[in-house]
């Protein structure tokens, strides 16, 4: 029995250590708060905002795995929601951009003028994408 | 001053900003020269004028900068230890206010929080990890697990020591004495926008090189 525990308790510990690992290089190589930061010309707080994903991790793990109630909850859903949206969007750029599809597509396509309006309709693309997906219960 | 044989040496950072429209060498440049005299002299030579509204960003190539030089002292031998090309960036002397700064800075932060409590949520639901946690408890104790297990509370502590390993610190308190994966991101950022701002100047042509008639601010006085 104790056996048993002490097995699922390494197994639990390791594989936490290394998701963790994992899923915060994702986020971090791909540079999407290091763009926060130079945007808003905030990198003299970087580690604060080191702080402020890491504690987001551990307590959005903690949440989502305990069901622990939030105070306020239906006051800090929208706000909950919105800046996931915003980070989420933003995540998703970053992923393209590493992947170099936009230069690969302006590059084959020939595309000279009007980059800006290319970046827009991929925007609102994924905005409706998002939007059919939630209201048609995909 | 032509049959001057003295060697200077002259270091530049890729990215300067300076804060006065009439740019000098000395404020972009360091110079080492075993004639100290000529140190102060060439200092104070002027490269860049920035008119009061336009372009606030030059690329400045090093042979222009050489060229200068040479225009006043013909026979120094200049040596370049630095980089090639030199952004030069105008800045404005007046701050934001700190208020503002300090919103940014909160906003971020709660964005960040947010987005990483989303992201590993997303995580942990794309892999189903409860039910996981479910197949492996049953797996191993043969009993089906009712509410929460020890996978559950061992699983929360890994998460924790594999984010604060991986960011290598936690507040002021850092763990070894590497810079973190953070620091290291936003230096590789800078780096790659300055690389960007030199190839795009030079491929339109609008770096201030020698050969080129194109000095929006007239580079000297």
């Amino acid at each position: 029995m104790w056996a048993e525990q002490i097995i699922l308790a390494v197994i639990g510990l390791s594989s936490g250590a290394v998701v963790a690992g994992g899923l915060f290089a994702f986020l971090i190589e791909l540079g999407v708060i290091a763009d926060f930061a130079d945007r808003t010309h905030t990198a003299d707080h970087l580690l604060l905002y080191e702080d402020a994903a890491a504690l987001g991790g551990i307590v959005g793990n903690l949440f989502f795995l305990f069901h622990v109630p939030v105070p306020f909850g239906r006051w800090l859903l929208p706000l909950f929601g919105l800046l996931a949206g915003m980070f989420v969007g933003c995540w998703s750029m970053a992923l393209a951009e590493i992947l170099n599809v936009l230069p690969i597509f302006v590059r084959r396509l020939k595309i000279v003028r009007y980059i800006s309006a290319f970046i827009l309709s991929m925007a609102l693309g994924r905005g409706v994408g998002a939007v059919l997906y939630f209201f048609k219960n995909w | 001053m032509s049959s001057n044989p003295d060697t200077l040496y002259i270091k530049g950072e890729r990215d300067v900003e300076v804060t006065k429209r009439e740019v000098t060498l000395g404020d972009i440049l360091s110079f080492e020269c075993s004639n100290k005299a000529l140190i102060p002299k060439v200092k104070a030579l002027k490269i860049l004028k920035i008119p009061e509204n336009g372009q606030k960003r030059y690329v400045i190539s090093i042979l222009k900068i050489i060229a200068c030089i040479h225009a006043q002292y013909p026979g120094v031998e200049i040596r370049n230890l630095g980089e090639s090309d030199l952004i030069v960036t105008y800045e404005n002397q007046k701050t934001p206010g700190m208020a503002v700064h300090l919103f940014k800075t909160a906003f971020v932060v709660v964005l960040t929080f947010m987005g990483a409590a989303f992201s590993i949520m997303a995580f942990n639901n794309d892999v189903s990890v409860p039910k996981l946690f479910d197949q492996i408890y049953q797996w191993v104790t043969g009993i089906k697990p009712d509410g929460i297990t020890i996978m559950e509370i061992s699983y929360s502590i890994g998460i924790s020591i594999g984010i604060l390993v991986f960011f290598n610190h936690f507040g002021k308190k850092r763990f070894s004495v590497d810079p973190t994966p953070m620091e290291v991101q936003m230096r590789l950022y800078e780096n790659d926008i300055q690389t960007t701002l030199v190839e795009d100047a030079s491929r339109k042509e609008e770096e201030l090189d020698v050969g080129r008639a194109n000095h929006p601010g007239g580079h000297r006085a």
